[in-house]
C-alpha cells in the first residue's frame, strides 16, 4: 500500500467499519419505514377486502355485496353518492378555473382577498362550511328568521354548495400550478400570427391548462365521494355512500356492510388516481424551466365579469366560515343575538379534551411522518432503479385509499384485544398513524421533490472526502431539505388537526379529537358551540400556518438555502 | 505514483458506456479526457473516484488493486462542474471538510487551511459563504477543498464549463500553475478541445466508449491517427485516397496500403492558396476570424478548406490552385 494513500486516506479498517455502519443505518431507514406501511396500510386495507367477502355463517362468499345490492334504498344512494360528486366537480373544476386565471392572468384587484378565502376552508374540519351555511340559511337561519321564506338548505343543494367550497381550494391550486407553467413565447407568436385573444385562448390556454384541469377534476370527485362531514351535517335525507358506511357500522354495527360499501368507495377513487396517473405521464412539454412568464394584462371585456365572479364566490367562502366565528359568540342563534362567551365552556363530550388530544396526535404523525418519510426516500434514492419504483408506487397507493375505508379498515384489524397490534387500539398513537397514513402520498411526493434539488455532486464530495452517509446526511442533503421537512411536518400537522373522515370510527368514549366533537356537539343540537369548537381548531391551525410561514421565511433568510435559490 | 487501468469495460443495463480502456496516468501528469458529450469521460472519471462500479477490467494505483476500494477510502480529490460547495459552511469550513472528517487537531486543519487559501489567491475570503462568491472563485474553493487533503489522484469533471470565457481562460493557466507546484496527477475531464490543448500533458480522445487515440496536444493535433480524432481535435478536409490520385497527385506517394481503410487529413493551413486565372479551384467564401482567414475552395467537384495568416488579395469567384507540401497531413484510419 503506497504510503501517500496512507496520509490521504482512510485506513482501512476504519472504512469497513463505517461502511458497515452505513449498511446499517440505510438498512434501518428502508426497513422501518416499509414495515410501517406494511403494518399500517397493506394489512388494514387487505383485511377490509377480506372482510367484505365473508359471510354472515363464517365462510367465503358474496352474499354481503348480494345483501348491499339487495338493500332497497343503496341504489339511490350510489346515484346521489355520483350525482353529487359530479355535480361538485364541474362546479369546482369551473370556479377554479376562473379563479386560477384571475390569480394568474389577470390584474384584477384583491387578489390576496381570494388567496384568504381559499385558505379558510383548509383551516377547519370539512363539516365548518356546513355548518355555516345553516347558520345563514338553515331553518334556524337568519335568511329565514328574518324574511319567514322557507329555504331548503338541507339535502342536494347545501351539501352541492358545502363541498364545493370544501373542495374548490385544491381545485384551484393544481389549476394554477398548470397555468403558471406556460410560456409567453406561444403568445407571442400566436399574435405574430393575427390570432384574436379568444384563438390564443382556445388554442393555447386551454390546451396547456387541459392536464391541471383533468387533474383536479379527479381530485375534486374523489374528495366529494368520500368526504363524510359536510354530508353528515347538512346532507339531511340526501343520503351518500359516506353516511350510509358509517350509519352501517356505528348505527348498526354492521362490520360487513360497512367493509362492502367501503370497497365501493374504492373503486371511483381508484380508477380516478389510475386515470388521473395515466394522464398525467402523457403531459405533453408545454413549459420548460427558461419558461418566459405570461403577462398579465387587463382586459375589460374579460376582466370585469370575471372579477365579478371571482370576488362573489371569496366573499361567500368568507361570509360562510365568518358567519361560524360570529355565531360562535352569540347567544342563541339567531334569536338572541347578544355577544356571550359561554359557548365557548363546553361540557360535552369532554371540554377541550379533544382539542389537547388533537394537538398530541397531529403532533405525533407530523413527527412520525417526516422521519418515516425523509428514512424512505433517503433510503429508496440508493436502491436498484427497479425496487426504487417499486417503493415508489407503494408509497404513493394510500392516496387511493379514502379517510373513512382507512379507519374503518383499522377498526377490522386493530379492535384485537389481546394481540400486539390490538394493544394500540384505543390509544391516540393509532389514531395518529392512521392520520399519517391517510396522507402519505402528498408527504412522500413532497419529499422525492425536496430531495431531487439536493445536488448528486455534493453528496459524491462528500463520499471522496471520506464521509459516510451521516456526514452526506448532515452536510448535502439536510441543507437542501430543511424547507420541504418544515413543510411536510406541517402538513402533517394542519390535516391531522382537521381530518374527521378517518378518525370517526378510530374514538372511543374516553378519546377524541376536535374534528368529532365539532360533529358531536352539532348532533346534540348545540350548533353555538359547535361553532365555537371548529373557531378554536381554526385558530390553532391558523397559528400553525403562521407558524410555518414564520419559520420557512427565516429559512429562506438564512445562510443555509439562499444558496439553493441561487 | 502511477494509476493503471486495463481492460476496463462498463455497461449501463445493455449500453455499453466503456469499452476496454486502456490508459495509465504518471506521478506529475496532468491527463485531460476529451470526447463529445455522452462518450463516457465522465463515467470514466466516476469509476476511478470509485463513485460507480464496473464490470471486467483492473483500476490499480501504485501497484494496489482499487476495485474493492471504496470512494472514501481512495483519498482522491474531485471537483464538479457545479453544485459542489457545501451551502451552509464558510469557505474556510468548506475548504477544512475533509480535514475534519479525518479528524485534524484544529490547529493543523486551520493552517493548512490558510496554506490553501493562498495558493488559490483568495485568503480574504475565508468567512464568505459560497452564495456570496462569482462562479470563478466558488470553483477555486472547490478545487482547494480537493486538494487539502493531499488527494493521490485530482479528478475534475468539466470544472470550467459552467463559467464564462474570461474567466475560463484565466483558470485553465491556474490549475495548471498549482498542479505543476503540488505535482498530484490529474485527470481533467472536458469536451473542449481548446481547453485540452493549451492545458493537458497528455490528452486522451474518447468518442463512443472506446479511446480513440492517446497522446500529446501536438501528437493529436498534427498526427491524428483516425478520422474521429482528426475531426474533433483542430478542423480537417477528409480525403478518400482515389480522390488524391486524381486531384492532389503530389500526395499519392504516401498512400497507405490497405487503402480502403484509410483518408487523408489535411489541415487548412496545410493547403497554399495561390491566384491563378488558369487555376482549376474557384473560391466560394471567405470567413475573416482575426488573425485568421478561412477560405472555401471548390476543388475538382468538393469543398475544401483552407486557412491564410493575412487577409487574402482574393474575392469570392476567383480562381486558384492549391499547393501542398508532399508530407503534409496524416492518413487516419475511418
Ligand atoms: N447511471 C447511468 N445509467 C444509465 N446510463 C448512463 C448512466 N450514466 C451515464 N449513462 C450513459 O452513458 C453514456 C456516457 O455518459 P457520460 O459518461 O456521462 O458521458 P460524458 O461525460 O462523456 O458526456 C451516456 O450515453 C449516458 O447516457
Ligand atoms: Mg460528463
Amino acid at each position: 500500500m503506497g504510503t501517500h494513500l496512507k496520509t490521504a486516506a482512510i485506513d482501512h479498517a476504519t472504512a469497513r467499519r463505517m461502511e458497515w455502519e452505513d449498511r446499517l443505518l440505510l438498512s434501518v431507514s428502508l426497513i422501518i419505514p416499509l414495515i410501517g406501511l406494511l403494518l399500517f396500510f397493506l394489512y388494514p386495507v387487505f383485511l377490509i377486502a377480506k372482510r367484505s367477502f365473508i359471510q354472515r355463517d363464517g365462510n367465503f362468499g358474496l352474499s354481503n355485496y348480494t345483501e348491499v345490492f339487495g338493500m332497497s334504498h343503496i341504489p339511490t344512494v350510489i346515484t346521489n353518492s355520483l350525482v353529487m360528486s359530479s355535480a361538485t366537480t364541474l362546479l369546482c373544476v369551473t370556479l377554479g378555473f376562473a379563479i386560477a386565471y384571475a390569480m394568474q392572468r389577470t390584474t384584477i384587484r384583491g387578489q390576496y382577498l381570494i388567496r384568504i378565502a381559499l385558505i379558510l376552508p383548509l383551516l377547519a374540519p370539512s363539516l365548518v362550511q356546513a355548518l355555516g351555511l345553516i347558520f345563514l340559511l338553515g331553518r334556524n337561519g337568519v335568511v329565514s328568521q328574518y324574511t319567514g321564506w322557507n329555504i331548503q338548505i338541507y339535502g342536494f343543494w347545501g351539501l352541492l354548495i358545502s363541498n364545493s367550497m370544501y373542495a374548490l381550494p385544491q381545485a384551484v391550486m393544481i389549476i394554477q400550478a398548470s397555468l403558471r407553467h406556460s410560456d409567453s413565447r406561444y403568445y407571442d407568436a400566436a399574435l405574430m400570427m393575427g390570432a384574436s385573444r379568444w384563438r390564443q385562448f382556445i388554442d393555447i390556454t386551454l390546451p396547456n391548462a387541459k392536464f391541471g384541469l383533468l387533474s383536479a377534476a379527479f381530485v375534486v370527485f374523489t374528495v366529494t365521494i368520500t368526504d363524510f362531514g359536510n354530508a353528515a351535517v347538512i346532507g339531511g335525507n340526501y343520503r351518500v355512500l359516506a353516511t350510509e358506511i358509517y350509519s352501517q357500522v356505528v348505527g348498526q354495527m354492521n362490520f360487513n356492510m360497512g367493509a362492502v360499501i367501503g370497497i365501493m368507495l374504492l373503486l371511483p377513487t381508484l380508477v380516478a388516481v389510475y386515470i388521473e396517473k395515466v394522464s398525467s405521464q402523457r403531459q405533453f412539454g408545454g413549459s420548460s424551466e427558461s419558461a418566459i412568464p405570461v403577462t398579465r394584462e387587463f382586459v375589460p371585456l374579460r376582466d370585469i365579469p370575471l372579477a365579478a365572479v371571482v370576488h362573489s364566490v371569496g366573499l361567500i367562502i368568507f361570509m360562510i366560515v365568518l358567519t361560524v366565528v360570529y355565531a360562535s359568540f352569540m347567544r342563541l342563534w339567531p334569536y338572541r343575538m347578544e355577544f356571550t362567551l359561554a359557548n365557548y365552556n363546553i361540557t360535552l363530550s369532554g371540554g377541550y379534551t379533544p382539542l389537547w388530544t388533537s394537538f398530541i396526535v397531529s403532533f405525533q404523525a407530523a413527527i412520525i411522518g417526516v422521519v418515516a418519510l425523509f428514512a424512505l426516500v433517503m433510503a429508496q434514492r440508493r436502491l436498484p432503479r427497479r425496487f426504487a419504483k417499486a417503493i415508489y408506487l407503494l408509497a404513493i397507493l394510500p392516496v387511493g385509499v379514502p379517510g373513512l375505508v382507512l379507519g374503518l379498515s383499522y377498526v377490522l384489524s386493530f379492535n384485537a384485544p389481546g394481540s400486539m397490534l390490538g394493544m394500540l387500539y384505543g390509544t391516540g398513537l393509532l389514531i395518529a398513524l392512521c392520520n399519517f397514513y391517510h396522507f402519505h402520498s402528498q408527504g412522500f411526493l413532497t419529499m422525492v421533490a425536496g430531495i431531487r434539488a439536493v445536488p448528486p455532486a455534493l453528496e459524491e464530495t462528500v463520499s471522496c472526502m471520506g464521509g459516510g452517509v451521516m456526514n452526506s446526511l448532515r452536510d448535502a442533503i439536510l441543507p437542501f431539505m430543511m424547507t420541504t421537512l418544515v413543510a411536510v411536518f406541517f402538513f402533517l400537522f394542519m390535516r391531522s388537526m382537521v381530518t374527521l373522515s378517518a378518525v370517526i370510527f378510530l374514538i372511543s368514549p374516553t378519546l377524541s379529537v376536535g374534528a368529532v366533537s365539532v360533529l358531536r356537539l352539532d348532533q346534540a343540537g348545540f350548533t353555538t358551540q359547535a361553532a365555537a369548537f371548529s373557531t378554536c381548531i381554526m385558530v390553532s391551525v391558523l397559528i400553525a400556518l403562521g407558524l410555518m410561514k414564520l419559520i420557512l421565511f427565516r429559512l429562506s433568510r438564512s445562510r443555509a438555502s439562499v444558496a439553493v435559490v441561487s | 505514483m502511477h494509476l493503471i487501468i486495463k481492460n476496463l469495460s462498463k455497461s449501463f443495463d445493455h449500453f455499453l458506456a466503456l469499452n476496454d480502456i486502456n490508459l495509465e496516468v504518471g506521478s506529475n501528469e496532468f491527463v485531460c479526457l476529451l470526447g463529445p458529450s455522452g462518450c463516457g469521460k465522465t463515467t470514466l472519471l466516476r469509476i476511478i473516484a470509485g463513485l460507480m462500479p464496473f464490470d471486467s477490467g483492473t483500476l490499480s494505483l501504485g501497484g494496489r488493486d482499487l476495485a474493492k476500494v471504496q470512494a472514501r477510502e481512495r483519498g482522491f480529490g474531485i471537483v464538479f462542474q457545479s453544485y459542489s460547495l457545501f451551502p451552509n459552511m464558510t469557505v474556510a469550513e468548506n475548504i477544512g471538510y475533509g480535514l475534519k472528517i479525518r479528524k485534524w487537531p484544529q490547529k493543523d486543519a486551520e493552517a493548512k487551511v490558510r496554506e490553501l487559501m493562498e495558493l488559490i489567491r483568495l485568503p480574504e475570503l475565508a468567512h464568505r459563504y459560497p452564495h456570496q462568491l462569482s462562479g470563478g472563485q466558488q470553483q477555486r474553493v472547490a478545487i482547494a477543498r480537493a486538494l487539502a487533503v493531499d488527494p493521490a489522484v485530482l479528478l475534475l469533471d468539466e470544472p470550467l464549463s459552467a463559467l464564462d470565457a474570461r474567466v475560463r481562460a484565466e483558470m485553465r493557466l491556474e490549475i495548471r500553475d498549482v498542479q505543476r507546484r503540488l505535482g498530484i496527477p490529474t485527470i481533467m475531464v472536458t469536451h473542449d478541445q481548446e481547453e485540452a490543448l493549451t492545458m493537458a500533458d497528455r490528452i486522451v480522445c474518447m468518442n463512443q466508449g472506446v479511446i480513440e487515440q492517446i497522446g500529446t496536444p501536438l501528437e493529436l493535433y498534427t498526427r491524428p491517427q483516425t478520422r474521429f480524432v482528426a475531426d474533433f481535435v483542430g478542423t480537417s478536409n477528409l480525403l478518400d485516397p482515389d480522390w488524391i490520385r486524381q486531384t492532389l497527385p503530389a500526395l499519392s506517394p504516401g498512400i497507405p496500403e490497405d487503402e480502403l481503410q484509410f483518408q487523408l487529413s489535411l489541415r487548412p493551413e496545410d493547403l497554399n492558396v495561390v491566384k491563378d486565372d488558369a487555376g482549376t479551384g474557384i473560391v466560394k467564401a471567405i470567413t475573416f476570424l482575426g488573425n485568421i482567414s478561412r477560405i472555401l475552395i471548390d476543388w475538382q467537384g468538393r469543398e475544401l478548406i483552407a486557412e491564410s495568416h493575412r487577409f487574402p488579395s482574393l474575392a469570392e469567384g476567383d480562381a486558384v490552385t492549391l499547393q501542398v507540401a508532399p508530407e503534409a497531413g496524416s492518413w487516419v484510419r475511418i
